[in-house]
């Protein structure tokens, strides 16, 4: 192949390339979440007006993520890019600086922070540092997993969404407001299913469920992880299974998918409770009603160990 | 009867403190009890109180007819960012620290960190003498290799900076000297067109896989000898400007430019923009199915030494990372980079003493495995070969090593390094012998605060 001809072939690959974004750019709004959850609540507002595509898949820790430029080449040709703003994604960051996207960096139109206006929990109070382990200094991350907040988070998607395709904010409101009527209508089934749990002693691996578990009542006495993110000690699980052995209460282990399994599974077994793994991303399934199912399952789960069925 | 009223008293006042702990502690289960459901109450009257609440923000959001007045800024995005400044905006005189006064206690605008480092070495007292072990002149010591301190962040909308100040220990005749100085300092342009940055100050290179680290990023507790042999223990850190372009393609391929002063003095130092280092890379990286992927690279440098003579470095790096389906962390990791140096010297003809200019082609290369089956501990091994850049001979180093990482924030390694040279290399007044060298190395690396994150 001669040097023109090669030339010729990567200004072709160059022009379809420009033109394909082109074409796909007027039909649809091309937006990135950094986690799962986002993108389904994203894609609950947009629906049919956006492609919605997610940096971390719904089987990876969101705290640990390897940053790969293959990331980069997801948000290069985004339109928006939606963000937890608590720090959960805050890799987010790196991926942003290699992508070359002005349309996407902090403070552009298309950069959507989704925790504007949410009640933030586990806020410290006082002076934090690393030996309280990976601590979130700006407060406890995980509000997706609350469903009574998808109103705040999706108002937040619907704004940024309306600042990036103006003209379409109707359509945005719209679908929204759909969304947040069968989720509505799903919340007194979950409440109503989750009370017999009230009763039970929940112990989860990491501080993940904070706003779940708030949300329908239910109480955490411990957490597995000695402080965030640090693999708990002997010494330390020793402790946690005397405090729980004498309770009279049932006890509910909550783990997730990437926990250690085993150690949590052999806590449940000497604490005299039942193992619980709960998934807090969206999986295989897309859109809004991927987030209902995900809030389902993870309801079905916490009162099918509390009916002490099998799993 | 006697006895017996005798021995009832004793039961019930041996019986007597026992039953008063069971009813102590029968009316403290009871009051334990009762704070746990008033708790529980509490709590279930905030959460109706806050549903109730969302449920009439929800109402008043879908209320047909007029426009509703906009919700409270805490709950509201900020609307689109206006466009750029005008050259007026530009032009008016402002307050450069009007953000420091309207920020809350204890917030900073940008991220602070530490960084230490550090190593130390036992080795052959011959090799001591000679200087010639992998931390030259510090052999048998355990030293602060580098400490630094990191100041990052979002300059403005537009822009990025970083700023890294390290300090270092040198051993110089006994006498332990430390040596402050500025590593890196340059600013990002976030915002320009067509998918391209700039960026501009002093910086380390984006050459070859290894380049851009700091030390205590590189993968094992020194660089790879054809490094060192090539650029320079410091490697290559440069005064210029450095562009990208990210090509609207599917697939990443990152195309980068560079002009810088030239200030490196193993290849180049020639230290002028009017005779600049010119450096180039191009790089891609693809997954291989959700767990593998591989990043491609190719890099060039090209420019003159303090007599004007040229030398181009041109380099090719791979690396391939397999990650099982949801692992924290890579389970295995390979890498190698080479590298080829064609630079003119000037040698005397021995006979005549005419100095006369030739070309010098010399190459090396490096490549290396690692093994990450816990979280906590890592195992690896890497093997170089280089020929000197312009004098005869090559050397050659294995280097198995263990690291293990109690957290994000904190890591030791150990590693054992044997390197063998075709010529030795010999100390003051011929002292010491540095042609076959077995190394213990050791490392302590510590990050306080905010971490830059090194990608892939």
């Amino acid at each position: 192949m001669t040097r023109r001809s090669l030339g010729a072939l990567l200004a072709a690959v160059l022009l379809g390339s420009a033109l394909t974004t082109a074409g796909e750019a007027a039909a649809r709004l091309r937006v990135v979440a950094t986690i799962p959850d986002l993108a389904a609540l994203t894609e609950a507002v947009g629906g049919d007006r956006v492609t919605v595509d997610v940096l971390a898949r719904a089987g990876q820790n969101p705290h640990d993520l390897e940053i790969r430029p293959s990331l980069m080449v997801k948000l290069r040709r985004a339109d928006a890019l939606v963000v937890n703003g608590l720090d959960l994604d805050q890799w987010a960051d790196a991926v942003i600086r290699g992508a070359s996207n002005a349309g996407v960096v902090p403070g552009a139109p298309g950069h959507i922070d989704a925790s504007r206006g949410v009640p933030v929990l586990d806020v410290p109070a006082g002076r934090v540092d690393r030996s309280m382990g990976d601590v979130h200094p700006r407060g406890n991350p995980h509000y997706t997993l609350d469903p009574g907040l998808a109103a705040v988070v999706t108002q937040n998607i619907l704004e940024g969404l309306a600042r990036v395709a103006p003209a379409e904010r109707p359509v945005f409101e719209r679908q929204r407001q759909a969304f947040l009527e069968r989720l509505d209508g799903a919340m007194p089934g979950w409440q109503a299913r989750l009370a017999p749990v009230r009763d039970a002693r929940i112990v989860v691996y990491h501080n993940n469920f904070v706003y779940f578990l708030r949300r329908f009542g239910l109480t955490q006495v411990g957490t597995i992880e000695d402080r965030p993110g640090i693999p708990p000690s002997p010494a330390h699980l020793a402790r946690l299974i005397g405090t729980l052995r004498d309770g009279r209460r049932p006890l509910l282990v909550v783990a997730e998918p990437w926990n250690d399994q085993r150690l949590a599974a052999r806590l449940a077994e000497e604490a005299g409770g039942r193992l619980v793994v709960l998934n807090p991303k969206p999986g295989a399934s897309r859109g809004g009603d991927a987030y209902l199912a995900a809030v389902e399952a993870n309801v079905e789960a916490l009162a099918r160990a509390m009916r002490r069925d099998p799993s | 009867m006697r006895a017996r009223i005798v021995v009832a008293l004793a039961a019930a006042l041996i019986g007597m403190p026992a039953a008063a702990e069971s009813q102590e502690a029968e009316t403290l289960r009871r009051e334990l009890e009762q704070m746990r459901q008033r708790l529980e109450t509490v709590t279930r009257e905030y959460q109706q109180a806050i549903e109730t609440l969302s449920e009439r923000l929800r109402r008043l959001e879908a209320a047909p007819g007029p426009p509703a007045a906009p919700p409270p800024a805490a709950q509201r995005p900020p609307e689109a960012a206006p466009p750029g400044p005008s050259a007026m905006d530009l032009a008016r005189p402002r307050q450069p620290f009007s953000l420091y006064e309207r920020r809350g206690p204890g917030q900073l605008l940008f991220d602070l960190g530490v960084v230490g480092d550090f190593v130390g070495n036992l080795t052959q007292r011959s090799v001591e003498r000679a200087d010639a072990g992998t931390f030259a002149g510090r052999e048998n010591r355990v030293f602060p290799r580098e400490i630094e301190l990191v100041l990052f962040g979002q300059i403005d909308p537009y822009a990025r900076g970083e700023v890294r100040i390290e300090a270092a220990e040198e051993f110089e005749g006994g006498e332990r000297e430390l040596h402050v100085g500025l590593a890196e300092a340059n600013l990002t342009l976030l915002t320009l067109p067509w998918g391209t940055q700039a960026k501009l100050g002093l910086m380390r290179n984006r050459f070859g896989l290894l380049n851009e680290r700091h030390r205590e990023a590189l993968p094992q507790i020194d660089q790879p000898a054809v490094l060192t042999r090539f650029l320079g223990e410091e490697g290559l850190r440069e005064a210029g400007l450095e562009a990208t372009w990210l090509p609207p393609l599917p697939f990443y391929l990152e195309i980068l430019g560079g002009v810088f002063d030239g200030d490196n003095e193993e290849s180049f130092g020639r230290g002028s923009l009017r005779d600049p280092l010119l450096t180039g890379r191009v790089r891609t990286f693809w997954e291989l199915g959700t767990t593998s992927a591989v990043q491609l690279g190719a890099s060039v440098a090209s420019g003159e030494n303090e007599d004007g003579r040229r030398t181009t470095l041109v380099g090719a790096d791979v690396k391939y990372k397999l990650t099982p389906e949801g692992w924290p962390h890579s389970l295995l990791t390979l890498a190698g980079e080479a590298l080829y140096s064609g630079r003119r010297v000037e040698i005397e003809d021995e006979a005549t003493g005419i100095p006369s200019s030739v070309r010098r082609d010399r190459h090396g290369w490096y490549a290396y495995a690692e093994i990450q089956p816990w979280r906590r501990w890592l195992f690896g091994a890497r093997y170089d070969w280089t020929q000197f850049p312009v004098d005869a001979g090559r050397e050659w180093a294995v280097e198995p090593y263990v690291a293990f990482m109690p957290s994000e924030f904190l890591r030791f390694r150990l590693a054992y390094k044997h390197t063998e040279r075709t010529h030795g290399i010999t100390g003051e007044e011929g002292r010491g012998s540095g042609r076959i060298i077995d190394e213990l190395l050791l490392q302590a690396t510590f990050f306080l605060g905010a971490h830059p994150a090194h990608p892939f």
